[in-house]
């Protein structure tokens, strides 16, 4: 009694009910091109299989109304719907897995309301954050959500994976930053979503707190077409420095320092370890013209306002230096944090086993792991990868980082991070799969530490998705009711996080 | 690291004459240059791509165009597949500039991601392979025939009237310096001209005009007519050399990027003329003192940074400290970096097949000039001018849309005459 959406129910029928309710041929999209360039996010993608990843037809709504004809028609006719904002995710929640119709939101880019009183702006999924910031900059305020794809991913994205923000110590992170929105449920239905009351309130304790559930589904429980966004003062001050270690653990202790320190400005700080700065030695414009003896930099940097930063700067001077900490100078450390998006990852630092130059594509597996373990765990990742690079000669290790994650709480929780390259254009299904095989041995490694598997992108690749059901333990049955109450057909972002199973069971 | 991504003779990655076909060809010259885009994935060329901006068409942008030539190698597509995505361009260059490739490791690896000629190749292999846009053709065939761009829709462009924008000027034919006149300025906007050349002319710089001028050839090799664009370029050649010209000034930054890139290219090293950009000439003139700005212009301006002076060739500070030369002129500045995203949308063709976009896409940049609260908006390209000044006159409060030479040209005190826009077809006859 499988009820799980099936693949080839998009014909011309289907195509001509929704140009009738687009009523624009323009954004109604089955041509080859429109589904080839809507598969692909920028994560390794097994290039031999491209086509299993393309939707039957792509359409780009305007209003919720749109949208929610269209999720009526697919559930209807029980035909999937993913939900694509920017496609700059580092996972797969973009991406069609088993066709179907994919809701691209990029025309919902409106601001519909900036208001200065109650201090939040309105705006469509379809908006990417540094336009957004563009238009608010002349009100003396921001929407702080900046992750490292800032320049171009938008914010129904952002929502529907539970974005991380390089600023989330100091700002919260995207789930943080919404504070209500409009969605539009698998059964097609426009609902409000917030904590309670209106749409601008940023507590209540009314019934159920429905906003997170919404936040980080990865498309799977909805689709976001309005969002209230918090809006934050512009900071007066921004303050960033870069301190080099001869070892990581020296480096280690400096990062348990620095964000116990009671800091109400640290907007982030980052530990990266040897591997990354290796990495980043590889060419002579990258941040680190440093000698051979800097195996770890600790990068920190702070936002408010000058009375608060001024003075805190001087304890983190102190702090970065403590442990053998040396500061790397104004230089590096304000041009490297403006560079903060472009910086970690360029295909062109690729090496084969041989040290050749290859152009790889770039895979971050991130992990949420807390502080005690990330030595442990760095020992063991770069481990697993060095096996695989040896055996399968595509795979190349880019190094790691720990960034704090805890929103306004920067002490004990981790975004940990390690860059892989991999030789995209030599992936066939045996390098592929076993691509997938240790991305699932990282992962495990990470719950074998009681941390989850991913802080930020999502559990929604292959290796990754089948040990959702393990990570979430007994909450998984509440997942599981969540779901299918929710999305009864399954229609909504079929084939993630092993939701499927619950159909498959008989739900 | 092997870079297979060279340009072929004519600038289209690939060779008619050659066995095999021309897709293939095609893929094979650029696969490596499309991976280094593909790999990378980042998509940050995206919110400063100026057609993106308004379409929001994920097949618009400049990643697509390259996963295009990649999904091509792994026949997912065919070139009539994409055919119209690749319209969706005004070669401004915005993308290159913003591409993690090019602005981090670029230099170290020589590679730069190349996607303004990524575009043309592909226009070019779309005219090769039967793919041609029915715009595009109209006006490549009415250019064949008449030898200058038909700019004035359906009045001819005919050579007898490609000097008559100089009426009075007594400039002569020939010499060593020769000022080539574009065509969107002999024609249409002969203000922009008359004023370059009195000038000029004031500094007493000498100069002559051509013989015969045709088109540079540029817009033509935008759109892919490859043969057509190299056949005015040899025309123009020719005709330099007949007058023993050494010195080419191009006010216009179109016929300036045709001079200093498409040219060479067809020419090599037997191409020797010295290329002078206008714009950075009457930076010159003024800084030497040979042309004096008395003339006060009260007027409160932001200037638009045209795409091919700013983004494709780097220039963004002489027209800025002219600006700044002007006595009475208050100039409200947007930086140049920001200006990146910026554009009229007049160029490559995109105006020709989608005006709506490119009508869009003025609208928002002269709606970014309101919002600084300025009376004029300053650019220093003709190609810009037209949809800028016609988005001007369409928005709710109009905004007057001038030429950095104009401006410069009243200051000095020079009487420029000429007109803004196309004359009615029974002055021209």
């Amino acid at each position: 009694m499988t009820t799980i959406a099936f693949k080839s129910g998009v014909d011309d029928a289907v195509i001509d009910e929704l140009r009738a309710i687009i009523g624009d041929d323009d954004r109604v999209l089955p041509n080859t091109s429109s589904r080839v360039n809507r598969t692909r996010v920028p994560a390794p993608f097994p290039v031999h299989r491209w086509a299993d990843y393309m939707p039957d037809v792509a359409i780009l709504p305007k209003t919720a109304e749109e949208v929610s004809e269209v999720v009526k028609l697919a559930n209807r006719l029980r035909i999937p719907v993913v939900p694509r904002a920017g496609g700059t995710g580092l996972s797969d929640g973009a991406v069609a897995r088993r066709g179907g119709i994919q809701i691209d939101c990029k025309l919902m880019n409106q601001i519909h309301e900036i208001d200065l009183v109650d201090r939040t702006v309105t705006v469509g999924p379809g908006i990417n954050m540094l336009k957004l910031n563009e238009e608010l900059r002349k009100h003396g305020v921001f929407y702080p959500d900046d992750p490292a794809s800032y320049p171009c991913s938008l914010v129904g994205g952002r929502i529907g994976t539970g974005g991380w923000s390089l600023l989330g110590a100091r700002f919260g992170h995207t789930r943080d930053l919404v504070v209500s929105m409009q969605v539009v449920l698998p059964t097609g239905e426009i609902v409000e979503i917030g904590e309670g009351g209106g749409r601008k309130l940023r507590k209540s304790s009314t019934a159920l707190n429905l906003k997170q559930l919404f936040t980080g589904h990865q498309g799977t429980l909805g689709i976001t077409t309005e969002a209230t966004l918090e809006l934050v003062p512009r900071p007066e001050v921004e303050f960033a420095a870069f301190f080099a270690y001869e070892d990581y653990m020296s480096a280690y202790r400096t990062l348990g320092d620095l964000t116990k320190s009671g800091l109400a400005t640290l907007a982030g700080v980052v530990l990266f370890d040897e591997w990354k700065i290796a990495y980043l030695r590889r060419d002579d414009e990258a941040y680190i013209p440093q000698p051979d003896n800097v195996r770890a930099v600790i990068a920190v940097a702070m936002y408010g306002t000058r009375a608060e930063v001024e003075p805190a700067s001087k304890i983190v001077m102190k702090l970065g230096r403590h442990n053998g900490g040396r500061y790397l100078g104004d230089e590096i450390s304000a041009g490297d944090w403006a560079s903060r998006h472009d910086r970690y990852a360029t295909p062109l630092h690729g090496r084969d086993k041989n040290g050749q130059a290859v152009m790889m594509s770039w895979h971050c597996e991130d992990a949420a792991l807390n502080y005690s373990v990330l030595p442990k765990v760095r020992e063991e990742w770069h481990a697993i990868v060095e096996r695989y690079r040896e055996q399968y000669g595509i795979f190349d290790d880019w190094g790691m980082f720990a960034y704090t994650s805890g929103p306004h709480k920067p002490w004990a929780d981790y975004l940990v991070e390690i860059d892989i390259g991999i030789w995209e254009s030599r992936l066939n299904e045996e390098n592929w799969q076993g691509w997938v095989n240790c991305k699932r041995e990282i992962a495990e490694v990470s719950l074998k530490y009681g941390g989850s598997i991913t802080a930020c992108h999502g559990a929604t690749r292959e290796g990754d998705a089948h040990l959702v059901p393990q990570e979430m333990g007994s909450a998984w049955e509440v997942v599981r009711r969540i779901k299918t109450a929710l999305d009864p057909n399954n229609i909504m972002n079929p084939g993630q996080q092993s939701f499927d199973e619950f159909y498959e069971e008989g739900a | 690291m092997p870079d297979d991504g060279k340009l072929g003779l004519d600038g289209n990655g690939y060779d008619p004459n050659r066995d095999g076909d021309l897709q293939e060809q095609f893929v094979e010259q650029w696969r490596t240059n499309a991976y280094g885009c593909f790999s990378s994935g980042h998509k940050f060329c995206r919110e400063v791509c100026p057609v993106m901006q308004v379409t929001r068409n994920e097949n618009h942008t400049p990643t697509a165009f390259h996963a295009s030539i990649v999904a091509m190698e792994k026949g997912l597509v065919d070139v009539a597949d994409v055919a119209d995505d690749f319209v969706h361009c005004t070669q401004c260059g915005a993308c290159e500039l913003r591409c993690p490739n090019t602005l981090f490791t670029g230099d170290f690896y020589r590679h730069r991601t190349r996607t303004v000629d990524v575009v043309k190749a592909m226009r070019a292999l779309m005219v090769a392979t039967g793919n041609e846009r029915e715009g595009w053709k109209l006006w490549n065939e009415r250019l064949a025939e008449y030898h200058n761009e038909p700019v004035l829709g359906e009045v001819p462009v005919l050579q007898e009237h490609v000097r008559d924008w100089a009426e009075g000027l007594d400039i002569p034919i020939g010499g060593e310096t020769i000022l080539f006149v574009d065509c969107e300025a002999a024609y249409y906007r002969t203000s922009y001209t008359r004023a370059f050349a009195q000038l000029l002319q004031k500094a007493g710089v000498e100069f002559g005009l051509m013989r015969e001028q045709w088109c540079c050839g540029g817009p033509a090799a935008e759109m892919g007519y490859v043969d057509l664009a190299r056949r005015h370029a040899e025309h123009n050649v020719a005709d330099w050399r007949a007058v023993g010209a050494k010195r080419i000034i191009a006010p216009d930054p179109h016929d300036y990027i045709a001079f200093t890139e498409d040219y060479p290219r067809y020419f090599g090293d037997a191409y020797d003329f010295e290329i002078v950009l206008g714009v950075e000439l009457i930076d010159e003139l003024v800084k030497e003192g040979r042309i004096q700005l008395t003339k006060p212009i009260e007027r409160v301006v932001t200037y638009h940074d045209p795409c091919r002076l700013n983004k494709r060739k780097g220039v963004h500070k002489p027209p800025r400290d002219l600006l700044r030369a002007i006595p009475g002129l208050e100039l409200r500045d947007v930086d140049h970096v920001t200006q990146w995203s910026y554009c009229s949308g007049g160029g490559a063709g995109l105006p020709i097949e989608k005006p709506e976009i490119t009508a869009e896409i003025s609208n928002r940049r002269v709606a970014r000039a309101q919002s600084l609260e300025v009376d004029t908006l300053v650019s220093a390209c003709p190609w810009s001018e037209r949809p800028l000044t016609e988005a001007g006159e369409r928005a709710d409060e109009p905004l007057e849309v001038v030429d950095l030479f104009e401006l410069l040209a009243e200051s000095a005190g020079i009487e420029v005459g000429g007109q803004t826009r196309a004359p009615q077809p029974e002055a021209q006859a």
